[in-house]
């Protein structure tokens, strides 16, 4: 039976990211920041951030006129709880550098040494083609490859785009995600701060993925990034996202707006690895449009976080466009994933699947919230979701509310749940070849999330993987 | 209206009850929880006037049945406990049941009897512009064995009227019951039907439900299988013609050990009809070893039909199976045109393919009069809207 080193081990790894606290749960002291924000919401509190970022005046009637919808909205009253939210509690702009560098060297001190604890810029180097880091409210680090960026490739970050680039953002922005869509893209709309930015022209190809890191360091802090990427006719773009932030006492809120337009025969693939700490709010809007015989992929990975409530869209808007979403939730002690995803098929012969994963442990309880919509005159379309969920004590939770609503007889649709154990036979076949109940048990969950993590770069499948096997341990018996 | 000077003391409080939670109650909007999809904004339940059903009840040899205000007087003791015991008062429709019904039938069958030919109930929705609270109530003691089939109808499809039912199906411990409602009321008519059956331990309950008629409403089939080694299957057919809008609304709880539920619906829907089915499967903290499952599947027969499925799961036990599925599609072009190419002209060969569609319905049955009428039923429903 367990002797006092297998319980200390098990009770060191028992949790959660049960090493989050010494890898990503630092915070870098706050005395060098340019500029903080003082806690609450109001018009002043957005005014100064426009005039701050010395932003036209179209985008901050657009802030101000989200302010007013945000005000107006109740906070949803559905998926998790959202009443512990205190709006008024929140800094919503903390400036932590006064300039944006291209070069690793430039980037200041502390920061730097953040993101090498990180492992950006090794990754960086290592196999992207682009990468950006944001740290609190702005982006600190731009990278794009020169070639891409001769083809004209546009990888940087959103509030330089809209100095750089404001005729090309002021066209697509808030074109799929309008500023009174629910509350928290409201707010974010009014608040907005750092994002990516990507324009991929017609034709090009961006062989290596695109990648962005989201840091939150402050107590109390609000991250309300804005990602907006265009991929032209043809165009073929992969863009990944990973998140953490420190453990603190207090709660933080992560609430970004993700618009996506892909044009016909574009294909764009939008990876999230969200490991934020256990005590971040993580409420993001995320859609995506495709236009005639374009591919929207949605690989998202839901680790972290103290309730994540995110639905990442699919509007199959031209003929032939297909839509896909993988997504993977992993509910711990103490966390709600509600997670899923929307696919709404608006022209004929389009096509889409869902597969989502989900595994509830420690008291822990993930949702699958979905919709699958076939509008009238999308015929000959087809739509496949499969949701499987494996629950690993009896102290968790797993909840499955899948909508679908179809108004065109000429549509093929299938939904498919399961919700179970890990299976008895599974376990005593593996233990019958010499495996212990813990490594079946890990072999048998990364067998489950394996149609995920296939989809995902070898860097990050390798480092899911070992995320969930820590999850794993001391879980069993 | 109601006869409060002949009845006890404690009918008489709920009914005051119920009159006035009817009050107080709003009707669901499509902002309700579960009524997003099922539109009352037409409805004015006030100006239907309360009316009474000519009930025919055929019984059964060693079964007590009687109407419920026979039942008030002869079983007061068994009403007084069982009524209103499975169904709470969540709504403005079950509120005004509870305050005026009149009319229903009490089925017993104690303990360790046999029924060896089926209960009929047949409950006509007849007068235009009537509101008719109905209620079931059948028990079934230790070990007792029955069928109940109950018909709802108008006399036409031009009756506009409420039929607002109240069904409580009380299996006892290793009891065994085969219900089966068909309900074909008018196609002008509402129905706010709820219904909810309790499975105790080592019991099995088989339910089947056909909806052809009505225009609109909800009809709630809940199963909750209280008793360790406990059994439910429920069997859901429906087919909708132009207007009618359809809504279903099912739940399967598991919260004993050791259960096993089993679901499926098929609907097929014709011009302009629309169907929403929701389903949930609970299954509560402790009840282990629960095997669930549910199935839904639509058939669109035309490109203004419309069908939402709207599955759910909610597990809070870790020793489960639990599986769902539901599909929407239109008749399968390839099996068209295998048929078709063998010489059937389209429309025989369309019929066959929804004939194929529902008979695995059929197939959940028993074998015996309750399949064969069923089956009859569908086919006939089937003419009338092809």
């Amino acid at each position: 039976m367990a002797t006092p080193e297998v319980l200390a081990e098990k009770r060191e790894l028992a949790g959660i990211n049960a090493d989050y606290k010494e890898k990503f749960g630092f915070n870098d002291p706050e005395t060098g920041y340019a500029y903080k924000a003082p806690k609450g919401l109001s018009r002043e509190v957005v005014e100064t951030i426009s005039e701050f970022k010395d932003e036209p005046q179209w985008m901050r009637d657009f802030r101000l006129k989200a302010l007013e919808h945000f005000e107006q909205r109740p906070t949803p009253n559905w998926g998790g709880d959202l009443d512990q939210i205190d709006f008024e509690d929140i800094h919503y702009f903390v400036r932590a550098s006064e300039t944006n560098s291209r070069d690793w060297s430039e980037v200041p001190e502390d920061i730097k040494y953040t993101f090498d604890r990180l492992g950006i810029p090794e990754a960086e180097r290592k196999f992207l083609a682009g990468v950006g880091a944001q740290y609190e409210s702005e982006v600190v680090y731009h990278q794009v490859n020169e070639k891409l960026e001769a083809q004209g490739v546009i990888f940087t970050d959103m509030d330089s785009a809209l100095r750089e680039h404001e005729d090309l953002v002021r066209e697509y922005w808030a074109t799929v995600i309008p500023p009174n869509d629910n509350k928290l893209a409201a707010l974010n709309s009014a608040v907005w701060s750092g994002g990516s930015f990507v324009y991929v022209p017609a034709g090009v190809t961006v062989e290596m993925p695109l990648q962005a890191y989201f840091r939150i360091n402050t107590e109390n802090m609000g991250q309300f990034e804005r990602t907006l990427i265009i991929a032209e006719e043809g165009a073929d773009v992969h863009y990944i996202e990973g998140c953490t932030a420190p453990v603190y006492s207090t709660d933080s809120l992560h609430s970004a707006v993700v618009e996506i337009i892909c044009k016909p025969s574009s294909r764009v693939r939008y990876t999230t690895v969200q490991n934020w700490s256990q005590n971040v709010y993580n409420l993001v809007t995320k859609r995506a449009i495709a236009q005639e015989k374009a591919t929207m992929e949605w690989v998202d990975c839901n680790l972290g976080s103290k309730l994540t409530m995110k639905y990442p869209s699919i509007y199959l808007l031209g003929r032939e466009a297909h839509g896909e979403i993988l997504s993977i939730a992993f509910a711990g002690d103490g966390q709600h994933q509600d997670a899923g995803g929307k696919i709404i098929h608006g022209a004929p012969k389009t096509s889409s699947s869902i597969f989502s994963k989900s595994i509830s442990k420690d008291g822990g309880r993930a949702t699958y919230r979905g919709l699958l919509e076939v509008a009238n005159g999308a015929s000959e379309s087809r739509s496949k979701v499969v949701c499987d969920a494996l629950l690993l004590d009896e102290d968790s939770r797993s909840d499955t509310y899948p909508t679908i609503r179809i108004d065109e007889n000429d549509a093929d649709v299938g939904h498919e749940a399961t919700v179970s154990k890990i299976g008895d036979e599974q376990l005593f076949y593996l233990q019958a070849h010499g495996l212990d109940e813990e490594e079946a048990s890990k072999m048998i969950v990364n067998g489950f999330i394996e149609p995920v993590t296939k989809e995902l770069p070898m860097e990050y499948a390798v480092e899911l993987n070992r995320l969930i096997e820590l999850q794993m341990e001391g879980s069993i018996g | 209206m109601t006869n409060l000077a002949t009845e006890p003391a404690w009918l008489e409080e709920r009914r005051q009850r119920g009159a006035s939670l009817t009050e107080s109650l709003p009707l669901p909007d499509h902002k309700s929880k579960g009524w997003e999809f099922t539109d009352l904004a037409r409805l004015d339940l006030g100006a239907y006037a309360t009316v009474s059903a000519a009930p025919v009840v055929r019984g059964a040899e060693g079964a007590t049945v009687v109407s419920l205000a026979e039942a008030v007087a002869t079983h007061s003791e068994l009403l007084h406990q069982k009524l209103g015991s499975l169904v709470p008062i969540e709504d403005p429709f079950v509120a005004r049941n509870e305050a005026e019904w009149q009319d229903g039938v009490l089925v017993l069958v104690p303990r360790g009897v046999r029924l060896t030919e089926p209960v009929r109930i047949e409950v006509p929705l007849e007068a235009d512009g009537g509101a008719l609270s109905w209620r079931t109530l059948v028990v079934l003691e230790e070990g007792a064995e029955a069928e109940v089939w109950e018909h709802w109808s108008s006399p036409s499809d031009e009756v506009d009227g409420v039929l607002n039912s109240v069904v409580e199906l009380s299996v006892g411990d290793g009891a065994t019951l085969r219900y089966v409602n068909t309900q074909d009321v008018s196609e002008k008519a509402w129905i706010f039907a709820t219904q909810r059956a309790q499975v105790e331990r080592d019991a099995r309950l088989d339910w089947a439900a056909l909806g052809f008629g009505s225009g609109n409403g909800k009809v709630r089939m809940e199963t909750k299988l209280a008793g360790q080694g406990s059994e439910a299957r429920v069997t859901g057919g429906y087919a909708g013609g132009p207007g009618q809008h359809l809504d279903y609304d099912t739940t399967q709880e598991h919260a004993a050990p050791n259960t096993n539920s089993d679901l499926a619906f098929r609907g097929v829907l014709a011009a302009r009809s629309t169907a929403v089915w929701r389903g949930m499967i609970k299954v509560d903290p402790g009840a282990q070893q629960t095997d669930a499952f549910q199935e839904s599947r639509n058939l669109l027969l035309s490109t203004d039909a419309h069908a939402d499925a709207i599955p759910g799961l909610e597990i809070l036990a870790d020793d489960v199976r639990c599986t769902h599925a539901a599909a929407i599609a239109q008749v399968d072009r390839d099996q068209l045109f295998y048929l078709t190419a063998r010489g059937l002209d389209q429309a025989v060969a369309k019929r066959l393919i929804i004939e194929g569609f529902l008979e695995s319905l059929v197939e959940r049955l028993a074998e015996g009069p309750v399949r064969d009428e069923v089956s009859a039923a569908l086919e006939r429903r089937l003419a009338e809207i092809l």
